[in-house]
């Protein structure tokens, strides 16, 4: 539990710490809000009335004070190129990559286990060298290749799925369900292959410790041997891997997003850098910051349900 | 039927070799080979099918698609090598250095690491790439800053382990300084230790660049690179679907011969 | 050879060759046509150095091949069965129930996120009733509710030792098989869990067999004997008869090999009066608060040879990383011969005080840098010539062919050779050796020890010599220590401490070296 508080109190500082390092960083690029907004056809004097406008020509540290303050109480910010509060365009955005993801994860880390468990119970059967072999080159490519795949196959050849979306970034659930199938299918794809990965590797690890064999000679069935000695001791390396592949869902999905023109917050994130738009930037780099974090923290706690070792104080 | 069926593709080394061998001689070669121009652009054969003159065809502006290709590994190849050099430099004298160190030293090292892990490195290389322009050396250096952290975290939990080892301490006893411990015993066998994560970085930092190039942001048009083919062609998949199949095989091909061999070692 | 295997047999093997899967046939085999039987409530042990194939036996007799091995001849018949074919399900229901197996690393063979009372769940049933454990537990001698709930990181060796016989017991098998049961154990924990097996043995006559490195260990608990060396059966027969009239050349090295309480393999040098190690009220804290070593008074004479003796956790080997610089001094004075101060770190001694201490290390696999020959190893920081790397090898006995070859190509005892050779090329006046043939056949062991000894007469240096068997200290030093906590229990010559020992503790580990030497 101390070790826990410590972590949280740890990765609270690292996220302030990070904080103010990309409000620097951001800060620092060539180019503001106000560039953004009147482009390269912006007058001087129009780009210096609205620095006035908007308190841009404060020095770093008293807008960063401004922004820190905003920030802890809920604003988010104003994006000038946008004329609009960084949260009313982010929010949206975030909820459609958030189905998105909970599609993929869906569909992918339930049968990841199951079937990284049975490869790693029954290697030799041809069946498990084949999905082996899949799962090396659905690890192996890269997003915008898979992407590229599934649309040709499941939309253009077999024509199931549209292969572009066409919503409006505020769409219902219900309209956004037809364009998440290829994205989320594509991310699912690549998570399935990795979380299976390290499943079969952790079974297939713990298989061969000596405490398998020792209760398979004390004449423990095949039942009790997968469901209390077996999975248990396989699962905290994949704890960990779900995590971090999850948060990536929610953060790192930009390719998948751009290959399929999906109204998330990766598409978002690279249409404001291409704007410039810093305003919107920021907050969507500490947000795959945090998210980062805590699915790390939520692993190691969950690791921890797993291991009496890391439980006990007198290690 | 069945013999190929139960052909493990994977585990042949000389099919590894083979591939690996191809796309040595391909990007070395490419520009000594008497290929058609990679931007001469005709007008009047745009999107055209596999023909005498274009094997592959031709791409939307009309340029030859097969020359396009053999050209299209050597951006995110030498950017990987540069970058990858730059990673391990960076990230096994720091991992080592904090192993060796110990104390507030490693402490503080360790606490970098963390730091840079915890980055998101995709949206900072799209940044980077958009703000600096779509530099190969800046790519480069920003790529291999990127990537030290996770070499640098195997190289000090490698190193960490190697010191615990008795050599290591008979070394101390028998008057050896650290430095000719750290060259003499410690980086061998780290090397030795490192050479999958080394050549797994190399594939990742191979694809990060593709995807920047297929995001735009990348490898600047006109130059070839797979990924910005692959991203420049998708509209047209439907009139030649090779000029996105071609670039998909030969990227696939490179990434799992390499996955291949770090398997095989 | 035919064997006929009657009803009372409860387990057979009968002309059975074991290979390397797709070695040529000519290569040697890991087990070559093994004839044994073994009745209704006999016990037997097996004995033997690492790859003579005794393991290998042991889990054939449970119906267990490792994966590269296959069954080349013969036939394995335990309590009337082939397990070697038969089913998963069939195997499941002798497991436990007919036969039990008990295997070597038990720090990892019970599984870590259950309790005690979870494994007993799993081996017999989800409704077990925890008196039953309770007493299952209380006949291997851990009596008490408290291991009911306990995880395996919360016992030590010697309990979860006791947990996995409990556990192979409960369903009352008809064959118990053990490997190594003690090696990873104290010796005095060690005898302890062995004179419990024994007593078990007796009280509900099992059948045993019992594989060991250890002929001490195995004569302890077993009536009769196999000697197994290289993949055979080199001798088999009643355990007083193998022990006092060995038939076997192999058979006789390994009795004779065996360190004696009484039996010096070296003669006390000539000793002067010059010191090359003083320390007084020395004390050594590692981690945050536990005192390795308290209070220790030592001083060691230029080619005077001491034992120290202790088990795990005695402090026995942070006292030698102290003296040659690798642990930091706490409290109290070292220093050398020339008053120099010892408890500056390794990195800060000049180099003459360096060379003048050198160590070898316990585990031969660890010593020398895997990625270099003999000869760079030995030259990269002592700077020797090759004419004196050939010299210093000589002398511990490897020829010139060692000086290219590297460590993966040579055995446990080439390499500790190879690291002695190492050590007295820095010409030290005092060679620190922590338990340096404990990783070593017993064979090998005594050889490596005869050369220790050659060695010592003819250079005269002085040696600190850690150990966790009093035997072999006995036989080769001139004057013990015996360290229990940190503590200095015991010191003096070696009559005096092995024939009047003033401590309990040493004189329990006299009595059980005694009891395995007299048997």
């Amino acid at each position: 539990m101390k070790n826990l508080a410590r972590r949280v109190v740890f990765s609270l500082a690292t996220f302030i710490a990070l904080a103010i390092v990309s409000f620097v960083g951001v800060d620092a690029l060539p180019g503001d809000g106000c560039t953004a907004l009147l482009g390269r056809f912006g007058t001087n004097a129009k780009i210096e009335a609205c620095r006035q406008e908007n308190n841009l020509n404060d020095s770093v540290v008293v807008r960063l004070k401004d922004w820190s303050g905003d920030l802890v109480s809920g604003d988010l910010g104003y994006s000038i190129k946008r004329d609009e509060q960084v949260s009313k365009i982010i929010m949206p955005r975030l909820r459609n990559t958030a189905v998105m993801a909970a599609v993929a994860a869906l569909i992918a880390f339930p049968s990841a286990i199951v079937v990284g468990l049975l490869l790693g119970r029954y290697p030799r059967k041809r069946i498990s060298k084949a999905v082996n072999q899949f799962s090396v080159i659905a690890m192996t490519l890269p997003e915008f290749v898979i992407a590229t795949v599934l649309w040709l196959v499941l939309s253009i050849w077999i024509p199931i799925f549209p292969g572009v979306s066409v919503m409006p970034s505020n769409a219902t659930v219900l309209q956004l369900l037809p364009n998440v199938w290829l994205p989320a299918l594509t991310l699912a794809v690549v998570i399935f292959a990795h979380s299976m990965r390290t499943m079969r590797a952790s079974v297939t690890n713990v298989q061969n410790m000596p405490f398998v064999e020792s209760a398979r000679l004390r004449g423990t069935n095949e039942r009790k041997m997968i469901k209390r000695h077996i999975v248990p001791a396989a699962l905290p390396p994949v704890v960990n891997v779900v995590a971090l592949d999850g948060a990536w869902l929610l953060t790192g999905t930009f390719v998948t997003e751009a290959a399929f023109n999906f109204q998330g917050l990766g598409r978002l994130a690279i249409d404001a850098i291409s704007d410039r738009d810093t305003a919107l930037i920021l907050p969507i780099i500490l947000f795959g910051l945090a998210v980062y974090l805590v699915s790390s923290i939520l692993a190691d706690s969950l690791v921890r349900v797993f291991d009496p070792r890391l439980r006990s104080s007198n290690r | 039927m069945r013999t190929l069926l139960r052909f493990n593709f994977l585990k042949s080394r000389a099919l590894i070799f083979g591939v690996l061998g191809f796309h040595a001689f391909v990007a070395l070669l490419a520009p000594y080979l008497r290929l058609s121009s990679t931007d001469s652009q005709d007008s009047a054969a745009l999107l055209q099918g596999p023909s005498l003159n274009h094997w592959l065809g031709t791409d939307s502006l009309g340029r030859d698609a097969f020359s396009r290709l053999l050209h299209g590994g050597r951006p995110s190849l030498v950017i990987a090598f540069a970058a990858t050099a730059i990673s391990c430099l960076i990230g096994i004298v720091i991992g080592s250095l904090a192993a060796l160190a110990g104390g507030w030293i490693d402490d503080a090292l360790s606490r970098v690491i963390d730091f840079m892990l915890a980055l998101p490195t995709l949206i900072l290389l799209l940044l980077i790439s958009s703000f600096f322009g779509q530099d190969p050396f800046i790519l480069s250096v920003a790529l291999g800053l990127m990537y030290a952290s996770p070499i640098a975290r195997v190289a000090r939990s490698a190193t960490q382990t190697l010191l615990a080892r008795d050599f290591i301490r008979v070394a101390r006893l028998q008057g050896g300084s650290r430095i000719s411990i750290l060259f003499g015993e410690v980086l061998p066998n780290v090397w030795r230790v490192m050479f999958t994560e080394v050549a797994m970085q190399f594939t990742w930092i191979l694809l990060a660049f593709s995807s920047l190039s297929f995001l735009g942001l990348g490898a600047s048009p006109p130059t070839p690179e797979w990924g910005l083919m692959i991203a420049e062609s998708r509209s047209y998949m439907t009139l030649n679907p090779l000029l996105v199949i071609s670039p998909i095989m030969m990227l696939a091909s490179l990434v799992l011969a390499i996955q291949a061999l770090v398997d095989h070692e | 050879m035919i064997t006929t295997l009657t009803q009372s047999h409860i387990l057979g093997f009968s002309n059975v060759t074991v290979r390397i899967k797709n070695e040529a046939r000519d290569s040697r085999p890991i087990l070559e046509a093994i004839d044994l039987q073994l009745e209704r409530g006999e016990t037997l042990g097996i004995v033997g150095g690492s790859g003579s194939g005794k393991s290998t036996l042991l889990r054939l007799a449970a119906g267990v091949l490792a994966p590269g091995l296959v069954l080349d001849q013969g036939e394995v018949t335990t309590v009337g069965k082939n397990l070697l074919v038969a089913t998963p399900t069939e195997r499941g229901n002798i497991y436990g129930s007919v036969v039990a197996l008990v295997a070597q690393s038990i720090g990892e063979s019970l599984t870590p996120h259950l309790t005690v009372l979870s494994h007993f769940r799993d081996t017999v049933s989800d409704d077990v009733v925890d008196e039953r454990v309770l007493e299952s537990l209380a006949e291997v001698g851990l009596g008490g509710e408290k291991y009911l709930h306990r995880y395996p990181h919360q016992l030590s060796g010697g309990e979860r030792q006791r947990v996995l016989l409990a556990l192979a017991l409960v369903r009352s098998p008809q064959l118990l098989l053990l490997d190594e049961p003690t090696s990873a154990l104290d010796v005095s924990i060690g005898s302890e869990v062995l004179t419990t097996i024994d007593r078990l043995q007796r009280s509900r006559g099992f059948a045993l067999v019992c594989v060991s490195h250890d002929l001490g260990v195995v004569s302890q608990i077993s009536k009769r004997i196999a000697v197994m060396n290289l993949g055979r059966i080199v001798e088999l027969g009643q355990t007083s008869q193998v022990l006092r009239s060995p038939s076997h050349e192999y058979t006789k090295s390994l009795v004779s090999s065996i360190p004696k309480l009484d039996q010096r393999i070296r003669e006390s040098s000539s000793q002067n009066n010059e010191t090359v190690l003083v320390c007084r009220g020395l004390g050594i804290v590692r981690g945050q608060t536990t005192r390795a070593i308290d209070s220790l008074d030592l001083e060691i004479k230029q080619g005077e040879v001491v034992g120290v003796i202790g088990e795990s956790g005695s402090g026995k080997s942070s006292l030698l990383s102290a003296i040659c610089g690798l642990v930091s001094v706490t409290d109290g004075s070292l220093h050398d011969g020339e008053g120099y101060d010892l408890s500056t770190a390794v990195q800060m001694r000049p180099r003459e005080v360096l060379s003048s201490i050198q160590m070898v290390f316990q585990n031969p696999d660890d010593s020398l840098n895997p990625m270099r020959t003999v000869a760079q190893s030995l030259s990269r920081y002592t700077h020797a010539t090759n004419s004196e790397i050939s010299s210093a090898l000589l002398s511990v006995g490897l020829g010139e062919q060692f000086l290219m070859r590297r460590p993966r190509e040579m055995s446990g005892g080439e390499k500790q050779r190879a690291a002695i050779a190492r050590a007295l090329l820095a010409e030290p006046r005092l060679l620190l050796l922590d338990e340096v043939t404990s990783a070593l056949d017993v064979t090998v062991q005594a050889a490596v020890m005869k050369t220790l000894a050659d060695l010592q007469r003819k250079l005269n240096i002085a040696m600190i010599i850690v150990s966790h068997d009093i035997a072999l200290i006995a036989s080769f030093v001139d004057r013990i220590l015996v360290l229990r906590h940190g503590q200095l229990v015991e010191q003096g010559s070696v009559d005096e401490v092995i024939n009047s020992p003033q401590d309990s503790y040493t004189q329990n580990l006299i009595n059980i070296s005694a009891r395995r030497a007299a048997i």
